[in-house]
This record gives C-alpha cells, structure tokens and sequence, in this order.
C-alpha cells in the first residue's frame, strides 16, 4: 500500500468500517510511514472535534410534551 | 333450597387493566431516540420550528405504523427512515439549499499538509465552537449533508446510512470522505480569518 492509496481510505479506517484485510494493509503502512501516521492522528483528532460539536443539541421540553399529548393525549 | 344457597362462584378474575404494550414498546424503542431526530430534522430543514414539526409528525406516522416494525431491531434507522421521507415529500420544496453545488467537482484542499508544522495535532478544532461547526455543516449540499449527520452527529454505520438514505454503501463511503474534507477545508479558512492559527498565507 502506498501513501495515496492509504489516504483514500484513511476514514474508513477511523470509522472502522474497513475490511480486515485492509485494516491490516493500513496499520502495516502507517507503521513504516510515520507521516501518514501523523495525518491519521489529525484526522481522528477532527473526527472527534465534530463529534463532540454536533452532539450536544437535543429535542427542547416543549416538543417532547408536544410529541406525548398528540400520541397519547397527556 | 333457595338459589341463595347455592355458594356462588367466585367472580371470575377481572383481567388486570391491559398494560398499553403499544405505547409502553413505544415509549421504550422509539421515544428514545427523540433527541436523535431532532439533530437529523434540524440540519436538514436548517430551521427549529420545522425540525419540531418534522419530528412530531416522523413520530405520529411511526406510532400509527408501529406493528410494522420489528420490535427490537434498528428503531432509530427505521424511525430516520420515517422522518426522511417526510422531510423530503413535505419540507424539501420549501428550504433553501442550494442543491446546484457538486461536490464531486470541489477538489478537496489538503488541509493536513498545510497544517502540519504549525498544529500537527489539531489543536486548533478546540478553539471552533459547536455554532460555527454546524453552520458550516448546513452550508453543504443536501447529499452530503445528511449522510455527514448520520455518520458523525448519529454515529451509524456505513450500512444503517446506506439503508436510510438507500444507496450504496460505496456512495456513503464517498459522499462521507468528500464532505468531511469539505468542510474541514472550511473549518481551517474559518480558523485562519479568526486568527486561531496563522496557516499558510494564499
């Protein structure tokens, strides 16, 4: 595996979405590429931050007393 | 012998007040995932009172078709697809995003390569708030935006986001690499003109 092919699915990894196989073919190049190492460590950086960001908004107290007196009239 | 005499049999047992299986399995597997339907609606009609609407309506229909879900399996998919479906046969013609701009054709800049010996590690995300990140995330095209928020904002799996928004799994694979880099790209111009990092001069 080279550094292109690596990056291309670079998220798929962090997702852990990738197949075995690949998932192996990526750890052994991030092992003997300590550059793409440190990219991946930035991306799982990002993929945290925007989880963390979008995360924190929920339904208002409203709209769930609003949801439960239309199902169940309360 | 007068009828009275007769023991009387006991009363049969008054069945105990049927438990309401529906609304408790509802309450249980859908109603949970309210705070989840809420995010999905809002990013994708960009507007509050919509995405309130949105979602009361997602749960009506879902309550009515309840004995067409399978209890116990993927609630959230199923009650996302509900919701989707609405979204686009009601709201769509009616929100503002332009559906014109192609991702596909948008080359993704390398942010890391510009980033590297300044902030390798990405401490600059730290100094993003969450209403900067989503307004930037509502600024994608739809396409990308949904299967952006299903991923990271819901946390499914490449093959939940395939089912819901029915393509692929290679598409929920490229939209999701192409989006992210996108507005990643984004986030860094935002932090460049705010000052958080220098970044490297156009």
């Amino acid at each position: 595996m080279n550094c292109r092919e690596c990056a291309e699915h670079l998220y798929e990894f962090l997702d852990r979405e990738a197949t075995p196989d690949l998932e192996r073919d990526i750890r052994q190049h991030l092992e003997e590429c300590p550059p793409c190492g440190e990219q991946f460590d930035f991306e799982a950086v990002y993929l945290k931050f925007l989880r963390a960001r979008c995360r924190t908004q929920g339904a208002s107290a409203e709209l769930k007393r609003r949801v439960l007196r239309e199902l169940f009239g309360e | 012998m007068t009828p009275n005499s007769t023991p009387t049999p006991p009363p049969p047992p008054v069945p105990p007040v049927p438990v309401d299986e529906k609304r408790e399995s509802f309450e249980r597997e859908a109603l949970v995932h309210l705070d989840s339907l809420y995010r999905v609606a809002l990013r994708l009609t960009n507007n509050a009172a919509d995405a309130d609407d949105l979602v009361q309506e997602t749960m009506l229909k879902a309550y009515r078709a309840w004995d067409q879900y399978e209890k116990g399996t993927n609630a959230k998919g199923w009650l996302l697809t509900i919701l989707r479906h609405a979204f686009i046969n009601e709201y769509r013609r009616r929100t503002r995003h332009p559906e014109n701009v192609d991702l596909d054709t948008i080359e993704p800049f390398a942010v890391f390569g510009e980033i590297q010996d300044e902030d390798p590690q990405g401490a600059f995300f730290d100094k993003i708030v969450d209403d900067e990140v989503l307004r930037e995330i509502d600024k994608l095209p739809e396409a990308f935006r949904e299967t952006l928020v299903l991923s990271d904002v819901e946390g499914m799996s490449y093959q939940e986001i395939a089912k819901i928004l029915e393509i692929p799994v290679g598409t929920v694979k490229s939209r999701l690499f192409r989006a992210r880099k996108v507005l990643q790209a984004r986030l860094y111009d935002y932090a460049v003109s705010q000052g958080y990092i220098k970044g490297t001069p156009a």
